[in-house]
C-alpha cells in the first residue's frame, strides 16, 4: 500500500504550505489521530475519528493520514461492511520509536550525524569480545584489577 | 610562489603515521583534539592553494571578470604547469566547495529531523527512551542534545551499565564531539588524503567518552561490560558483516575499546616521547602542518606581489 491509494486525500494534504511546513504539520496531524484512536473503545471508523478531531480535517486528510500510520505499521485495519475499521498498535511513544527507527535506517546519514553507542561487529570480534568480558569477570567479585591483564 | 603552492596538497599525508599510532599512544582526549586540529589546518590550506591556483586558472579563461592584467605571462610564469594546474583546480575547487555544503547540508537536516520526530515525545528530557525491542542508544547533537535510547537496550543492562552507558552519550554531546567529527569530515571533503583520519577521530572520541563513563561510574569493569553487552545484543538484530574479509581484518573498535577499558587508565599528559615511533609520528605531524602553512603564506603573499606587479607596475 502506497499513498497512492488515496489520490485525492494526499493532493489534498500536499496542498497547504512549503514542503517543509507541510512535513511537520503531518507528524502533528499523525499524533492527533493516533491519540483519538487510543481513546477509541473498539475499532472505529475514518468517520468517527474525523468527527472526535472536531470536523477541522477533511473526511480525505483523515483517510490519508490513517493509511500513512498504517504504512508505518503505527495502526492495523480490517474491513467492516464497506469502509475500515482502525485500531492503534502503538501509542504516541511508540509512533515516535517507529519514525526514529526509519530515520535511524538511513544509515549514511545517520552515522555522520549521531554518535553511536556501540558499532557493529564482526564474527571474530565477537568471539573476542565474549573472551574479552568472560576474562574480566573470571578474577571474582571482589578485587579490582585482575591477574589477567 | 613556485612549486609551494602545490606542496598544501599533498602535505596531508603528513598527518598519516600520527593517525595510525595515535589510538595506542595518546590520551583519546588529546589524540582526538589533535587529529582535528591537524586536519583542519591541513585542510584549509590545501583549499587556500587550491583557491590561488583558481585565480591563475581564471585569468586566462576569455570573458572572466579579473582584471586584464592578471593573466600576463609574469604572472602566469609564478605558477608552474599554470596551463593545466590552473584549470584543472577550478574543477577541484568547485568539488570541494560543493561536497562541504553538500556535507552540511545533509548534516543538519538529518539532525533537526531528528529533533522533530523526537519532540513526538512532548517531554524535553535530555533522555528520550523509546518503545523498541530493537537495542540502540545514540546521542544525537544539538543546541539542546538529546540522548535516544531504546527500551531492548536499557532492558540488555543492568543499572551500573545503564549510569554508564547514559555517561557515555553525556560525555559526547558535553564534550560537543560531534563538532571535531564534523570538522574532520569536511576536511576529508577538502582532500581525499585527510579522509582516513574521520575513522580515527571517531575512534578517539568514543574511547574519549568512554573513560568519561569510566570516571563517572567509577568503575571501569562495569563501563567495558557495558560497552562489550551493548555490541553483543545489538548484534542478534543485524546480519553477519562482511564474514569473507573478517579474517584478514585487525580487531573491530568495540574489542579495542573493552580491552581499552579492562586495562590501566591511560596517561593524561599530552606529547608522546620523542624517541618512540609515536613521538616521530606526531613531530612528522607537526612539521608537515607547519610547512603547508608555510606553503600557503608564501603562495598567497607571492601570488599577491606578482599581481600588484602586474596590475600597477
Amino acid at each position: 500500500m502506497t499513498d497512492g491509494t488515496e489520490p485525492d486525500g494526499t493532493r489534498n494534504a500536499d496542498r497547504n504550505g512549503s514542503p517543509r511546513e507541510r512535513r511537520r504539520g503531518q507528524g502533528e496531524l499523525e499524533a492527533q489521530v493516533l491519540a483519538v484512536l487510543g481513546e477509541a473503545p473498539e475499532p472505529v471508523t475514518a468517520a468517527w475519528v474525523q468527527e472526535r478531531l472536531g470536523g477541522s480535517l477533511a473526511y480525505t486528510t483523515v483517510i490519508t493520514i490513517l493509511t500513512r500510520l498504517y504504512d508505518k505499521g503505527a495502526v492495523t485495519r480490517s474491513r467492516v461492511g464497506r469502509s475500515f475499521a482502525w485500531t492503534p498498535v502503538a501509542d504516541g511513544a511508540g509512533l515516535v520509536a517507529l519514525r526514529m527507527r526509519k530515520l535511524l535506517d538511513r544509515e549514511d546519514d545517520r552515522d555522520a550525524v549521531l554518535s553511536s553507542f556501540v558499532s557493529a561487529l564482526s564474527p571474530d570480534d565477537e568471539r573476542l569480545l565474549r573472551t574479552l568480558l568472560y576474562e574480566s569477570e573470571a578474577p571474582g567479585d571482589g578485587p579490582d584489577r585482575g591477574p589477567g591483564r | 610562489m613556485g612549486v609551494f603552492v602545490y606542496l598544501p596538497l599533498i602535505l596531508p599525508l603528513t598527518a598519516l603515521p600520527i593517525a595510525r599510532l595515535a589510538e595506542q599512544h595518546l590520551h583519546p582526549r588529546t589524540a582526538a583534539r589533535l587529529l582535528t586540529a591537524v586536519a583542519a589546518i591541513l585542510a584549509t590550506c590545501s583549499t587556500v592553494c587550491l583557491g590561488l591556483l583558481v585565480v591563475v586558472g581564471t585569468a586566462q579563461l576569455p570573458g572572466n571578470p579579473l582584471p586584464d592584467s592578471w593573466s600576463d605571462p609574469e604572472v602566469r610564469a609564478a605558477v608552474p604547469y599554470d596551463e593545466i594546474a590552473g584549470k584543472a583546480s577550478i574543477g577541484a575547487l568547485a568539488l570541494v566547495l560543493l561536497t562541504c555544503a553538500y556535507t552540511l547540508y545533509r548534516h543538519y537536516r538529518y539532525r533537526s529531523r531528528a529533533h522533530r520526530v523526537l519532540a513526538g515525545l512532548g517531554t524535553a528530557s535530555e533522555v528520550a527512551v523509546l518503545p523498541d525491542d530493537q537495542p540502540y542508544a545514540y546521542a544525537l547533537p544539538g543546541t539542546q542534545g538529546r540522548i535516544l535510547v531504546s527500551t531492548g537496550m536499557l532492558a540488555a543492562l543492568t543499572d551500573t551499565e545503564r549510569h554508564a552507558l547514559l555517561a557515555h552519550e553525556r560525555a559526547h554531546l558535553a564534550g560537543r564531539h560531534h563538532r571535531l567529527l564534523l570538522a574532520v569530515r569536511l576536511a576529508g571533503c577538502a582532500n581525499p588524503l585527510l579522509r582516513p583520519l574521520h575513522r580515527v577521530v571517531g575512534y578517539c572520541t568514543e574511547r574519549w567518552a568512554d573513560e568519561e563513563a569510566a570516571r563517572a561510574t567509577g568503575d571501569r569493569r562495569a563501563t567495558a561490560r557495558a560497552v562489550g553487552k551493548a555490541a553483543l545484543v545489538s548484534r542478534k538484530g543485524r546480519g553477519a558483516v562482511f564474514p569473507g574479509l573478517a579474517a584478514f581484518a585487525e580487531p573491530g573498535p568495540v574489542p579495542r575499546r573493552v580491552a581499552a577499558l579492562l586495562g590501566p587508565l591511560p596517561p593524561a599528559n599530552g606529547w608522546p616521547p620523542a624517541l618512540t615511533s609515536a613521538g616521530v609520528a606526531a613531530l612528522v605531524a607537526a612539521a608537515g602542518t607547519a610547512a603547508s602553512t608555510l606553503s600557503a603564506l608564501n603562495a598567497a603573499v607571492g601570488l599577491y606581489v606578482v599581481l600588484e606587479a602586474a596590475t600597477f607596475g
